[in-house]
């Protein structure tokens, strides 16, 4: 049976998911979720995924949430196929989650919440705190100075060979100009290293929204 | 050559380290770094760790940071001692996504939200600077709808990925206790659940031996 992947076709976390699937050439089916119709905290969603959040994925009756643990999930599983996304070595290992814990703690923190405060609020028809941006993006820069830093050194997050950590970057590094943010393409190692992220087929084909291959 | 921990003895990230090497039974010569002198912004630190934060480990020459993934090197890297399953085996590629699963929602899920209100009434109020009651509450409603579901999850099964104890509940200790600390204790005491859960943890003998202080075990 198909892997099924129940999202929204333009939430960040979705595109995270779908992105990989690319990357990892996995078939799967896509069937959309509607945030306007509450349709994530319907009862047999929540059945599903008990925050009540998407995405989540059901192959053939398992149930996998969190956006990054079904990537992880479809990197173990198609180890053999597509892009190599995760290392076997240990030393390897423990310098890729090292690359994963910064994405989460020291990007997707701020980026996360910019983005909610700046781009998605106001869909909502809620009003912006110009304020709260601006401080979560001053922190951000903080931190991309360090990625400057990191990324001089060598070309992904977790050494020299793209993993998981790298794109799990891509939903909200590419809003962060939508907030009002150039903090990336304003450091060249970073721009460097994200621009060759984004230019990826994978990515290319869910910015936009997610299209189904299966 | 013995396992350094460079960290601070009561930090959050630091316990968290310190209660894996203890649960695998990993021998390691603690070094204290001064927070409050910013021992960890000065450059012989940030050589080490860039984002001048604690703790790292050199593990013989291997400098690893950000304390879930020196917790998740050395499950592996001694997944043979100590407590079993810490992170399950590879082999068990289902086992191993409720893991990640469980250990995803332990950062955007609880962390986001308990620490927020650690930073607000705790680190704040040590510097003297003003709690923003609007974050905290802001912090605490949100931790209110998180621990419910918790409180669903934990009653169908004994951990948070399953029916075996995995780093993914250990990472919920040091800001755990940061809200027993706060006054906010009753978040977890009101679901009996989550308290079952979050007592067997604290009760662990690795959580018992650091909770005071990390000392050198080499």
């Amino acid at each position: 049976m198909v892997l099924t992947l129940v999202g929204s076709p333009i939430s960040t976390c979705t595109k995270r998911v779908v992105a990989v699937f690319l990357e990892k050439q996995v078939p799967f089916k896509f069937v959309p979720i509607d945030f306007t119709k509450g349709e994530h905290k319907a009862p047999a969603f929540m059945e599903k995924q008990p925050f009540g959040q998407v995405p989540y994925l059901d192959d053939d009756g398992y149930i996998i949430y969190e956006s990054r643990a079904i990537c992880r999930y479809i990197a173990e599983k198609y180890a053999d196929q597509g892009t190599p996304l995760f290392p076997t070595d240990l030393k390897a290992k423990g310098l890729f989650e090292q690359a994963a814990s910064i994405e989460q703690s020291n990007f997707d923190v701020y980026a996360s919440k910019a983005a909610y405060e700046a781009v998605f609020k106001p869909n909502l028809g809620l009003v912006t705190d110009k304020s709260v941006v601006d401080s979560l993006i001053k922190q951000l820069e903080q931190k991309l100075d360090v990625y400057e830093q990191i990324l001089s050194k060598q070309k992904y997050l977790a050494g020299d060979e793209l993993t998981l950590a790298d794109l799990f970057h891509l939903p909200y590094g590419a809003l962060l100009p939508a907030v009002g943010s150039n903090a990336i393409q304003e450091r060249p190692n970073v721009a460097r290293w994200f621009n060759s992220l984004t230019e990826r087929p994978s990515w290319k084909a869910v910015k936009d929204g997610i299209v189904v291959t299966a | 050559m013995v396992l350094k921990l460079y960290a601070a003895p009561q930090s959050t990230a630091s316990l968290r380290v310190a209660q894996v090497l203890h649960e695998k039974n990993v021998p390691f010569e603690f070094i204290p770094i001064d927070l409050r002198a910013k021992e960890q912004k000065q450059a012989q630190h940030t050589e080490k760790n860039p984002f001048g934060q604690v703790p790292y480990i050199d593990d013989d020459g291997f400098v690893l940071y950000e304390s879930r993934a020196i917790g998740r090197y050395i499950a592996l890297k001694y997944a043979g001692q100590g407590t079993a399953g810490l992170i399950p085996d590879q082999s068990d590629i289902k086992a191993l996504a409720l893991f990640e699963q469980a250990a995803s929602s332990e950062f955007a899920n609880f962390e986001v939200h308990a620490a927020k209100i650690a930073y607000e009434k705790l680190f704040k109020v040590r510097l003297g600077f003003p709690t923003n009651e609007e974050v905290v509450k802001g912090a605490i409603d949100q931790l209110n709808v998180k621990l419910d579901v918790y409180e669903g999850i934990l009653g169908k099964q004994a951990y948070l990925a399953g029916s075996e104890l995995t780093l993914a509940d250990l990472y919920h200790i040091p800001f755990g206790t940061r809200l027993y600390r706060a006054g906010l204790g009753g978040l977890i005491d009101s679901r009996p659940n989550v308290a079952k859960w979050f007592n067997s943890l604290l009760a662990r003998p690795s959580w018992v031996t650091i909770k005071d202080g990390i000392t050198s075990t080499a």
